[in-house]
């Protein structure tokens, strides 16, 4: 045989699979490299979203409301 | 009945994320539109003013949360995460908590926490949600 058919069989098939087999288990943290981990520093800026009022029943926010109760937690 | 299944499309989504997406936001396109349908889902079917607020609270947490709230109406429920402070708040209004009293809150604020400490902000957000508009029940 031919030594670039020699090396392409046995060499270029386990590299080949050895790179589909990194990219299954790394190809997400590649997308999304900045997950949130327990510790981990948070330095954006605070996001807060609310449902849009359309689709809400009551009236529209007054703007003043008094807290009466609720849960907290930690962790 | 003609057997024929009235289906009520949804076109319209909340607020949750406008514009573009922010390249340097913590959330994915795929996690901000999860929990932009989970707010307007809940807040449809329960008719609660659902918000949701990450970000750091002024200390004490828990009067940082209060004074979020105190922008939106007493029948809302705010859900405040602060990733930085490792802590999380849920505070009901005075309507609001006749619906939702404090043990249903409680049990929410336990599936979010499960799902924080593995990391999970926008699903346990997403769970916290369904589990409070569960317990609200419907209008």
């Amino acid at each position: 045989m031919p030594v670039i058919e020699t090396v392409l069989i046995f060499a270029g098939i386990p590299l080949g699979i050895a790179l589909l087999l990194a990219l299954a288990v790394f190809g997400k943290s590649l997308k999304q490299p900045n997950r949130y981990r327990p510790g981990k520093s948070w330095d954006f800026a605070p996001q807060w979203f609310s449902a849009h009022p359309a689709v809400l029943t009551s009236s529209a926010p007054t703007g003043s409301a008094t807290a009466v109760g609720g849960a907290s937690g930690e962790w | 009945m003609s057997g024929e299944l009235a289906t009520e499309t949804r076109t319209l989504l909340g607020y949750g994320p406008q514009g573009d997406h922010d390249p340097n936001g913590p959330f994915s396109p795929a996690q901000l539109t999860r929990l932009d349908e989970a707010l307007t889902l809940s807040s449809a079917e329960s008719g609660i003013p659902f918000s949701v607020y990450i970000g750091e609270l002024a200390v004490p947490t828990r009067a940082g949360a209060e004074k979020l709230f105190s922008k939106l109406s007493d029948d809302a429920v705010l859900i405040a995460v602060s990733p930085s402070q490792r802590s999380l708040h849920i505070v009901t209004g005075a309507k609001s908590s006749q619906r939702l009293p404090n043990r249903a809150c409680a049990l929410a604020a336990l599936t979010i926490r499960a799902s924080l400490t593995q990391g999970d902000i926008v699903g346990g957000l997403v769970n916290g949600l369904r589990q409070l508009s569960d317990a609200a029940g419907t209008v």
